[in-house]
């Protein structure tokens, strides 16, 4: 297998785990906009998304950053604009992700629900991110 | 409440040993891989310590902002856990501070 075929994989894989990552990480902004809004019985409802967050989101934002960092290098984009600007976003919602799975783990033991408005932020930083990842301007 | 301590407890765990290999591999960095590469012209050591200590780095400010989410520091202290990520040494005085308050939140944590 050339290193053309292997830069397709993993350009493949990072593209699922992203999904993943961003999905989880928007699940979590709805969840914490709209908590509370829902009635007093959420805890089975939290405990649930500490869960997802914890097995689903969170190994794929630790992939994100391991494949991201081997097509960058396989394709050596390190200090290219695009990059540098994408690499901007991938922290800004890696850290938002950071602040939530806190807050999260914070309403599991019983605190009352606070609305956070992280959801159009995180929405922006992941249209950016796909448009300078397929452009490359 | 209990509850809460308790998960505080857990969090301010994976904080003080993300700041332990934080300030470790700094210091291996700085201190080893450095002189390697300009004193005795070997590149290989910070070729590898480099991204190993980013990944150290990403994963203290990863654990950092969940205890900030958690609501366990006031904004001073994360101020200057913050810092102590890139001055070199500053983490093992860090890991120190946080220890200290996972002891006074045991504490309190058996008290109720």
């Amino acid at each position: 297998m050339s290193l053309a075929d292997y830069y397709i994989w993993l350009k493949a894989v990072h593209v699922a785990v992203a999904l993943l990552f961003v999905s989880g990480v928007v699940a979590t902004s709805l969840t914490l906009a709209l908590l509370s809004t829902m009635p007093r019985e959420s805890e089975k409802f939290v405990a649930g998304m500490r869960r997802y967050d914890r097995w689903v989101t969170v190994p794929a934002m630790i992939a994100v950053w391991l494949f991201g960092t081997g097509l960058a290098v396989s394709g050596s984009w390190f200090g290219q604009g695009w990059l540098s600007a994408k690499l901007g976003f991938v922290v800004l919602i890696s850290g938002l992700h950071g602040v939530q799975s806190g807050r999260l783990r914070r309403l599991g033991a019983g605190a009352s629900p606070v609305t956070v408005r992280s959801l159009p932020l995180v929405l922006f930083a992941a249209i950016a991110i796909a448009v300078l990842a397929v452009a490359k301007p | 409440m209990k509850k809460e301590i308790k998960i505080n407890i857990a969090l301010l765990g994976q904080l003080k040993l993300a700041s332990v290999i934080e300030a470790s591999t700094l210091a291996l960095l700085l201190c080893v891989a450095v002189p390697l590469k300009h004193l005795w012209d070997w590149p290989g050591a910070v070729r590898a310590m480099g991204p190993l200590h980013g990944l150290a780095f990403i994963f203290y400010g990863w654990v950092l902002l969940q205890t900030v989410g958690a609501g366990v520091w006031p904004r001073r202290q994360i101020a200057l856990l913050a810092a102590s990520a890139f001055v070199p040494f500053a983490g093992f005085f860090a890991s120190r501070y946080i220890r200290r308050h996972i002891e006074a939140l045991d504490r309190e944590y058996a008290a109720k």
